[in-house]
C-alpha cells in the first residue's frame, strides 16, 4: 500500500476515515491486517466469513498492491560462515531506564529469534527478566510506526531532516532557547556524550529526564545523605538478613535479574543442616517480593514511613518518637539485624519518599552494609530524573518551551494527571520519538519513529558501570531511526549512521578491540564504589521537613497506592502479546489491570471480584473493575500502572484502565482519602486461575528451617501411599540420556520469566482475553500460585508447573491414535502430525498441563510475526494438543554437536528456555541418569519430592520443597 | 397376586386385548404404512427435519471454525458433545435389550414393542456416534482411528478405550441393524404383497430379499433369529461396559472407580426404557394402538424401569460410600462437590429425576396411569443426560491441582447440537413410521391366541 503512495498525499493512516468512514467498515478493515488475538475475542461475530469476504474485495481495489508479489531467490553468494538452520548469537545490550542489561541473541538467517541473558555480562551473568524475554515480539510488533509522519500525514526522515535543520540554525543562534529534550532516564556513554555536546553548543537549552515509575525519591534521599548522586547497588546474595521497605526487587523492579540471583543465592539450602537468608517485608499491595518473605507486615504508605524512623530510632540513627509496628516485631528484627551487621541489607522501594531513602542509606551504613551488602556508585553515564514531572510540565505551561522533542517517552498517557495534552498545545514544535504512532505521537507535529534496540547500534551501561554495546541483529524492518541517530540529528543538525556516532564515543585503538567489545557484549567497568559517609544532619533535615501521616485509611477514606505492572511495567510493553497475556503472577489477571482490594475491605464496602466501580478522590475519578488479593493492606486499594491505552495497537488499545490520569500528578505514588462508590455493572475478568487455595493437598511442601533440620525427608514423607506397583513388567529407562528436571521452590519468586521465556521458545500463541476467559490458556509452563494460612494476610506460594514427562504417562495411555509416546530417553512427545484432537490426554493429565488449539491461533498471523517464530518449532495448526516438550529441539540440538564433536553430551550442555531465562537459577535440567549431573543430584537431595508420585505415574521432574525461614524469636508474633 | 399382573408372564392369557383376527393385525398395521402422508405427520416431519437440517448446519460451521465454538477450556476437555454421545448410546441400549434378552427369556410381550425400540437404538446410536466424530480436533484426520495398513506406517493405540469404544459401538450398530432388518423381512414382504403400484412393489420385492413365507423360510429365519439374539444379548452388556471405560480407565477422580461397567448398562437399560415409553406412548395415541400395546405392556416396561432406576440409585450411594471407605483425599472431595459444590444444582437434578421419581412407580395406580408414566418417562430422560453431564464435566472441572480447576458452561452451539440431535433423531424415526411397519406383524400373530393350536377357544378363563 504505502509503496505506492506519493509522499504527503494525505493517503496516509486517516485515508481510511476519509475514505469510508462508517464504523463498520473501519472493522473490517482492521481486520484486513488480522491478528490473533483481536481476531479471536469474538469468534462468532468477528470472524464474520462474509464480512471478511466483502471486505477483501473492497480493499482488493483500495490498495490491490499492498503485499508486493516476492520472489524467492537462494543466495548467489552465500554469506561467510552461514549455514542455513544453524542459529548464531551475537551479544548486545538492552536499556530499561538507566537500568542495561547484556543479552545474547539467537539470530536465524538474520532473524533474531529468541533473546538470552549474556553470561559474560555482569548484570545478566546468562539471566534476564519477563520484559527482555518479550522485547523480540516488540520488534517484530506489526503496530509498531512505519515511518515519519507529520501532523498524522505520511511524510520522510528526509523532509523532517529538512525541517530540523532550519529549525537547528535558529535554534542555535538562540543559543537553544526554547528548545527542551525530554528522554527517560538513561544510562549510555554514547547519550551522554550528545548531551554534553548540546550543552556546549547550546547552553540555554534543557535536556530534561523523567521516568513514570520514576526513582527520583531515591535519588534525592541518596544525594542528601551522601552529597553526592549515586546509585546503590544491594548485593543479595551477601545478606543475610533483608528488611525490605515496599521494594518489590524480585518482581518489577528493573534490576530483578540480580537481585533474584543474589536472593536465591543466599536462599538455596543444601544437604541438612543449611544456612540460609531471612527477609522482612513491610509493604502496603502485596508483591512477589512480599510472597517470599519469612515475615511479612502490612502497612499503608504512611505507616511505612514511620516504620523506618522507628527502625532508624531504634538503631540510633535518629531520635524519633514513632510507633506503628509493635515493640517486640522491632525489637527481634533489630536484633536480627545488628546479629548480622556487615551481612544485613536494608532496601526501601520508589513508592517511598526521599527522607526514607535517606533514612535508609544511614541505617546500612549503622548497620555496616555500605561497602558490603550494597554498594555506591557515581556513574559518569547516567542521565537522571533530576525534577518532578510536574516541574517539567508547568517549565512548559509557562511558554518557555517552544520546541519539544520528546525521545522515547509518551508523556500525553503517563504525565495525563498534569494534562500534559493541554501543555503541549502552547509548544511551537512537538517532536515525538517512540516505537508507536502513540498518544503523544497523535499530539506531536512531527512523529519519528524508533527502531527497536535490536535494529540499532548504541550502547549502555549497567548500574555498576560496566559498559557495553547495543548492537543490531537486523536492519530496521520499517524506515525507522535508532535513538542515538535521532538524538544526534538534534544535537548536532547532523545525520550521521548510529555506528559512527557510537564507535565516536567508544574511540577503541583498534578494529580489532571494538570486535572484541562487540563479541564479549560487555566492556568491564573502571568504577570504583563511592564510600561516602551519612550526613547526618541532613537526613535528619529532610526527614523534619517530611511529614508523616499515619493515619488509618478507613472504608470512606481510602489509600490508593500505584504499583508498576508486573507484565507491562510502565505500559511501555503494553501492545507486547505475550506480556498482555501472561497472567499477573499475584492476581493471575490476564488483558486487564483492576483495583485490588483486600476481602476485608471488600467485604466492608460491599464489592467482589469484577464489580465496576467509582474511585473519587481531589474531584477526579476513575472508573475500574474490582479484583479481590488477600493479603492487601485493609483499607488500601493498589492500581497498576501501564493499562488502558487509547492509540498504541491491537493489543494495548481498550485493555484494562488507565489510572494516571487518575495520579495526583505531586510525583507521588499515593492517594489519600480516596472514596469509592459501586457502579451497577459488572466487567468480565480473565484470571487463570479461580481457585487460590490447595485445598490440604500436598503440592507445595513446605517447612520452616527449624523443622526441616529435625526432620530433613518431611516432603517425601509427606504423602503415605500402598506400594506403586504394576501389572507388568515396566520399562527401566536406565541406559543412555534419561532426562529430568528439578525445580526449586525455594528460590522460585514466581517472577513469570520462564513462561514467557517458554512462549518465546517454542512459539506458543496469544489467544486473547475472552479465549484466556474462556480457560484456554496456552503457556507450556504456568505458575501455580496458592494462599496459605490467615486469609486476610496469607501466605503466597509458586510453583512452575509444566508437562512432568511421566515414565508411566497416564496421557499416553489413552491417546487412540499414538500421537503422544514415549522415547527412549523418558521424554513424553508429541507428534502434531498425528494428533486427532480427542483431548483424551489433556482430561487425563493430573497436572492439566496440555494446551490445546481450539482456534487456528496461528493462521493469521502479520508476516512479522511469522519471521518472528522459532523455525527448530512447529507451528502448530488447530485442532492439535501442545505441551512442554522439555524444549526437545535443543535437546536434539546438543545431542547432535556432541556427535559432531565425538562425545556424549555434558552436563550443562542443554538448558531448557525455562531453565536459561530463570534469574533465580531454580530450574536445573538435564541427564539423571548420570549420577554426577547437577539434576541427579538435587532430585536425591532430601527435599526433593514429587508431586502426585502416588499415582504411579512416574513424573521425570521433581520439586524441591520450600523452606522458609521465619525468625524463631517471632513465632508467637503476627 | 394381581391376576393381570400375572398375565403379563404367561403367555396364555392374551398379551393383544380386543379379539383381533391374524387379517386385523395386518390391517392396522399396513394401513398406516400405506395410507395417505397425513397434515400431521407432515407437520412433525418438517419441524424435525428443520431442527436436524440446524444440527447439520452446525456441524459444518463446527468444522470450519473448530471445536472452540463449544464452551470446552483445559480442565474439561470434554462437555456436552461426549455427554450427547453417552446419552444416546445409553437410549440405544433398550431395543436389543427388548428384542435379544427378552426374546431369549420367551418374554412374549415384547412383540408389540420390539420393532420400533430397535428402530430407536439403531436411530440413537446414529445420533451417538455423531458426536465422537465431530469432538475431535482435526476431523479429517478421523481416519488415523482405523486400523487399516497404510504407507504412513500408522497403527491405532490398541490401549486406548477410546479405540474399544470405536469397536463396540460399531460392532453393536451392525449387529443391532441385521437384528433389525431380519425380523423385518417377512413383514416387508406382506407389504409387498399388498402393494398396489409396480414401483412400490418392486422396491419392497428387494428389500424383502425374495420371501414368501415357505415353511422352510420360515424355520430358516427363526434360526437366523435366535442366533442373532444370542449374538446381540453380550453386545447390550459389553457397549456401555466399554462405554464406562472410557472414564474408568482414567486416572481422575470421579471416573476411576470399577463401578462404572455395571452402574452404566444399568443407567443405560434405565434410559432406553425411558425413551422406549416416551415414543411409544406417543404412538400408541396417536396411532390408536390401544390394543397391540396394551397396559399390561406399559407396566412391565415401568417395572424395569423401577427397577433399573434403583440400580441406578444404589450406584450413586455406593459411589459415595467407597469415596469415603477408600480413604483417597482427592475421591472424597470430588464427590463431595458434586452433592455440594458447583455443580450440585445438576447433580440433584440427576439424583431427583433418576432415584426418586421412578419411586412412584411402586404404586400400581402409578404404573397404569399414562399420562403420570408419560411424564416420568421424560424426567428420566432428563435425569440420564444429567447423569453424564456430571460424571463428565464435575470430575473433569476439579481433579487433582486446584491451579487449573475451572467451571465448564456451554455455549449457544452446545446447546444447539443436543438440541439438533433429537431432531436427527425424529426425522429418522418419524420417516421409519411412515414407512415401515411399526409393529412386527409377524411376531405378533404369533402371539394371537388362534395362533396357538392348543387354545382352539381362545379368551376362555383360566
Amino acid at each position: 500500500m504505502k509503496e505506492n503512495m506519493k509522499p504527503n498525499s494525505k493517503t496516509y493512516w486517516r485515508s481510511m476515515d476519509q475514505l469510508a468512514d462508517t464504523p463498520e467498515f473501519q472493522k473490517i478493515v482492521e481486520r484486513e491486517f488480522p491478528e490473533g488475538a483481536s481476531e479471536l475475542k469474538n469468534p462468532v461475530t468477528r470472524r464474520n466469513f462474509l464480512g471478511l469476504m466483502g471486505a477483501s474485495i473492497a480493499f482488493a481495489g483500495l490498495a490491490s498492491c499492498r503485499r508486493p508479489v516476492e520472489k524467492i531467490v537462494p543466495y548467489v553468494k552465500a554469506p561467510e560462515k552461514m549455514i542455513p538452520g544453524v542459529p548464531k548469537y551475537y551479544a548486545t545490550t538492552m536499556p530499561l531506564g538507566r537500568h542495561a542489561l547484556g543479552l545474547l541473541v539467537e539470530s536465524h538467517e538474520g532473524r533474531p529469534t529468541k533473546i538470552e541473558g549474556n553470561p559474560e555480562h555482569p548484570e545478566s551473568m546468562g539471566k534476564t527478566h519477563i520484559f527482555a524475554q518479550a522485547e523480540v515480539l516488540n520488534m517484530y510488533d506489526p503496530d509498531r510506526a512505519k515511518v515519519t509522519s507529520s501532523k498524522g500525514v505520511e511524510s520522510s526522515w528526509d523532509a523532517f531532516k529538512k525541517f530540523w535543520k532550519e529549525h537547528y540554525d535558529a535554534l542555535s543562534a538562540a543559543k537553544g532557547e526554547g528548545l527542551m529534550i525530554l528522554s527517560g532516564e538513561m544510562a549510555s556513554p554514547t547519550m551522554q556524550r550528545l548531551r554534553k555536546e548540546l550543552s556546549k553548543q547550546m547552553p540555554k537549552a534543557k535536556w530534561v529526564a523523567d521516568e513514570p515509575i520514576s526513582g527520583l525519591n531515591m535519588h534525592k534521599g541518596l544525594l542528601a545523605a551522601t552529597g553526592q548522586a549515586l546509585q546503590a547497588k544491594a548485593h543479595y546474595d551477601k545478606a543475610r538478613v533483608i528488611l525490605s521497605i515496599d521494594h518489590d526487587f524480585l518482581g518489577t523492579d528493573p534490576g530483578s535479574v540480580a537481585a533474584n540471583r543474589g536472593f536465591a543465592e543466599g536462599r538455596r539450602v543444601n544437604g541438612a543442616h543449611a544456612e540460609m537468608n531471612r527477609l522482612y517485608m513491610v509493604e502496603t499491595a502485596f508483591s512477589i517480593t512480599g510472597g517470599m518473605a519469612d515475615h511479612r507486615k502490612r502497612l499503608t504508605q504512611g505507616e511505612l514511613e514511620l516504620f523506618t524512623r522507628q527502625l532508624a530510632n531504634a538503631l540510633g540513627v535518629i531520635s524519633d518518637n514513632a510507633s506503628v509496628v509493635d515493640a517486640k516485631w522491632m525489637n527481634a528484627l533489630v536484633k536480627d539485624l545488628k546479629k548480622n551487621k556487615g551481612a544485613s541489607l536494608v532496601v526501601a522501594g520508589f513508592r517511598q519518599t526521599a527522607a526514607a531513602h535517606a533514612l535508609v542509606y544511614a541505617i546500612n551504613q549503622v548497620l555496616e552494609n555500605n561497602g558490603r551488602t550494597v554498594t555506591y556508585f557515581n556513574n559518569p553515564d547516567l542521565i537522571l530524573q533530576k525534577n518532578s514531572a510536574s516541574e517539567m510540565v508547568d517549565a512548559i505551561k509557562s511558554g518557555s518551551v517552544k520546541t519539544l522533542v520528546i525521545v522515547d517517552r509518551n508523556p500525553v498517557y503517563t504525565h495525563s494527571a498534569l494534562n500534559f495534552a493541554e501543555a503541549l498545545k502552547k509548544v511551537d514544535n512537538v517532536i515525538a520519538f517512540s516505537p508507536y504512532w502513540d498518544e503523544t505521537g497523535h499530539a506531536a507535529h512531527w512523529h519519528v519513529p524508533m527502531s527497536h534496540f535490536l535494529e540499532s547500534w548504541g550502547d549502555a551501561s549497567d548500574v555498576q558501570g560496566n559498559r557495553s554495546v547495543i548492537q543490531p541483529l537486523i536492519a530496521p524492518l520499517y524506515k525507522t531511526i535508532s535513538p542515538v541517530r535521532f538524538v544526534n540529528m538534534i544535537v548536532n543538525g547532523t545525520d550521521k549512521s548510529d555506528a559512527d556516532i557510537v564507535k565516536a564515543t567508544w574511540r577503541m585503538k583498534s578494529e580489532k578491540d571494538w570486535r572484541r567489545v562487540l563479541y564479549k557484549g560487555v566492556y568491564d567497568t573502571q568504577l570504583k564504589p563511592v564510600n561516602a559517609a551519612a550526613r547526618m544532619n541532613k537526613i535528619a533535615g529532610l526527614v523534619s521537613g517530611q511529614k508523616a501521616d499515619a493515619t488509618k485509611p478507613t472504608a470512606n477514606a481510602l489509600q490508593v497506592v500505584f504499583q508498576a505492572s508486573a507484565s507491562l511495567y510502565d505500559g511501555r510493553y503494553a501492545n507486547n502479546g505475550w506480556l498482555m497475556e501472561v497472567p499477573d503472577p499475584v492476581t493471575h489477571i490476564s488483558w486487564d489491570n483492576a483495583a485490588l482490594i483486600s476481602p476485608a475491605t471488600a467485604k466492608a464496602l460491599n464489592v467482589s471480584n469484577e464489580d465496576m466501580v467509582t474511585l473519587t478522590a481531589g474531584g477526579k475519578t476513575l472508573d475500574i473493575v474490582v479484583s479481590v488479593l488477600p493479603g492487601m493492606s485493609e483499607n488500601v486499594i493498589a492500581l497498576e500502572l501501564g493499562y488502558g491505552r487509547t492509540q498504541t495497537g491491537r493489543i494495548a488499545d481498550g485493555n484494562g484502565f488507565d489510572v494516571y490520569g487518575f495520579m495526583s500528578g505531586n510525583g507521588s505514588y499515593t492517594l489519600s482519602g480516596v472514596t469509592l462508590s459501586r457502579k451497577n455493572e459488572s466487567y468480565p475478568l480473565a484470571n487463570t486461575q479461580d481457585h487460590n487455595a490447595m485445598e490440604g493437598r500436598p503440592i507445595i511442601r513446605e517447612a520452616s528451617l527449624e523443622e526441616y533440620e529435625k526432620e530433613p525427608m518431611f516432603a517425601r514423607e509427606m504423602v503415605e501411599h500402598p506400594p506403586l506397583v504394576s501389572l507388568w513388567d515396566e520399562r527401566s529407562y536406565d541406559t543412555g540420556y534419561q532426562w529430568g528436571m528439578a525445580i526449586d521452590l525455594s528460590t522460585c519468586s514466581g517472577c513469570n520469566t520462564c513462561v514467557v521465556a517458554c512462549q518465546s521458545e517454542n512459539n506458543i500463541p496469544i489467544i486473547g482475553k475472552e479465549q484466556v476467559r474462556n480457560g484456554r490458556e496456552m503457556h507450556w509452563i504456568r505458575l501455580d500460585r496458592y494462599f496459605k494460612g490467615d486469609p486476610d494476610n496469607p501466605e503466597m506460594l509458586f510453583q512452575p508447573m509444566g508437562c512432568q514427562q511421566c515414565e508411566n504417562a497416564p496421557c499416553e495411555q489413552v491417546c487412540p491414535v499414538q500421537a503422544t509416546l514415549h522415547d527412549e530417553e523418558g521424554l513424553n512427545v508429541m507428534t502434531y502430525n498425528r494428533c486427532v484432537g480427542t483431548r483424551y490426554c489433556s482430561n487425563n493429565c493430573p497436572y492439566k498441563v496440555r494446551r490445546f488449539n481450539f482456534f487456528n491461533y496461528t493462521n493469521s498471523y502479520p508476516e512479522t510475526i511469522k519471521m518472528l517464530q522459532n523455525p527448530d518449532v512447529t507451528v502448530r495448526f488447530r485442532g492439535v494438543m501442545e505441551k512442554c516438550t522439555y524444549c526437545t529441539q535443543r535437546i536434539q540440538e546438543a545431542k547432535i554437536n556432541a556427535k559432531n564433536e565425538g562425545r556424549l553430551v555434558a552436563d550443562g550442555d542443554i538448558q531448557t528456555a525455562c531453565q536459561q531465562a530463570c534469574p533465580a537459577d531454580a530450574i536445573v535440567f538435564g541427564n539423571i541418569n548420570d549420577p554426577e549431573s547437577r539434576v541427579s543430584k538435587l532430585q536425591k537431595e532430601n527435599r526433593a519430592y514429587k508431586l502426585l508420585e502416588e499415582l504411579n505415574v512416574k513424573p521425570r521432574t521433581s520439586f524441591l520443597a520450600r523452606i522458609k525461614n521465619p525468625n524463631p524469636e517471632l513465632e508467637t508474633v503476627a | 397376586m394381581n391376576k393381570e399382573v400375572d398375565a403379563a408372564y404367561d403367555y396364555q392369557v392374551p398379551l393383544i386385548t380386543g379379539k383381533p383376527t391374524f387379517g386385523w393385525i395386518t390391517e392396522k398395521v399396513s394401513s398406516i404404512v400405506e395410507s395417505k402422508t397425513s397434515k400431521e405427520w407432515a407437520l412433525l416431519f418438517g419441524l424435525a427435519s428443520s431442527v436436524m437440517l440446524i444440527l447439520l448446519g452446525s456441524i459444518g460451521y463446527l468444522v470450519w471454525e473448530g471445536i472452540g465454538i463449544w464452551g470446552l477450556n483445559v480442565p474439561v476437555g470434554w462437555g456436552w458433545a461426549i455427554v450427547n454421545f453417552v446419552f444416546w448410546v445409553g437410549i440405544g441400549h433398550a431395543g436389543t435389550l427388548i428384542s435379544a434378552i427378552l426374546f431369549l427369556f420367551r418374554q412374549k410381550w415384547r412383540t408389540s414393542i420390539n420393532r420400533f425400540a430397535e428402530a430407536m437404538t439403531i436411530f440413537a446410536v446414529i445420533c451417538a456416534l455423531i458426536f465422537p466424530g465431530i469432538h475431535v480436533g482435526r476431523i479429517w484426520a478421523v481416519y488415523y482411528f482405523f486400523p487399516v495398513p497404510n504407507q504412513m506406517d500408522m497403527w491405532p493405540n490398541f490401549r486406548s478405550p477410546l479405540l474399544w469404544d470405536f469397536f463396540a459401538v460399531g460392532t453393536y450398530f451392525t449387529v443391532s441393524f441385521l437384528f433389525w432388518y431380519t425380523g423385518l423381512v417377512p413383514d416387508l414382504a406382506t407389504l409387498r404383497d399388498r402393494a398396489k403400484t409396480t414401483i412400490r412393489k418392486k422396491v419392497l420385492a428387494i428389500f424383502s430379499l425374495g420371501w414368501r413365507g415357505g415353511n422352510k423360510q420360515w424355520k430358516h429365519y427363526e434360526l437366523a433369529y435366535m442366533l442373532l439374539a444370542g449374538l446381540s444379548t453380550p453386545l447390550v452388556l459389553s457397549v456401555h461396559s466399554v462405554v464406562s471405560t472410557d472414564f474408568a480407565t482414567a486416572v481422575i477422580p470421579g471416573w476411576h472407580t470399577t463401578i462404572f461397567p455395571p452402574y452404566f448398562v444399568a443407567g443405560a437399560i434405565f434410559s432406553g426404557f425411558a425413551m422406549v415409553m416416551t415414543l411409544a406412548l406417543i404412538a400408541r395415541r396417536v396411532y390408536n394402538l390401544e390394543h397391540i400395546l396394551t397396559l399390561t405392556h406399559l407396566e412391565n416396561m415401568n417395572k424395569i424401569i423401577l427397577t433399573t432406576g434403583m440400580m441406578v440409585g444404589y450406584s450413586y450411594s455406593m459411589e459415595f460410600f467407597i469415596s469415603w471407605y477408600s480413604g483417597n483425599p482427592y475421591e472424597t472431595f470430588i464427590f463431595m462437590q458434586r452433592a455440594f459444590g458447583q455443580y450440585a444444582w445438576a447433580y440433584w437434578i440427576m439424583v431427583s429425576c433418576n432415584v426418586f421419581i421412578p419411586q412412584l412407580f411402586w404404586s400400581r395406580k402409578i404404573r397404569r396411569s399414562i399420562p403420570a408414566m408419560f411424564v416420568i418417562s421424560i424426567f428420566v430422560n432428563i435425569g440420564m443426560w444429567f447423569e453424564r453431564f456430571v460424571i463428565i464435566a464435575t470430575s473433569l472441572s476439579q481433579d487433582f491441582l486446584p491451579s487449573s480447576w475451572d467451571y465448564f458452561s456451554p455455549t449457544i452451539w452446545d446447546i444447539i447440537m443436543l438440541v439438533g440431535s433429537f431432531g436427527l433423531f425424529f426425522t429418522l424415526f418419524l420417516l421409519f413410521i411412515r414407512f415401515l411397519p411399526m409393529v412386527a406383524m409377524a411376531e405378533l400373530k404369533g402371539v394371537l391366541p388362534q395362533a396357538d393350536p392348543h387354545h382352539a377357544h381362545e379368551g376362555e378363563a383360566h
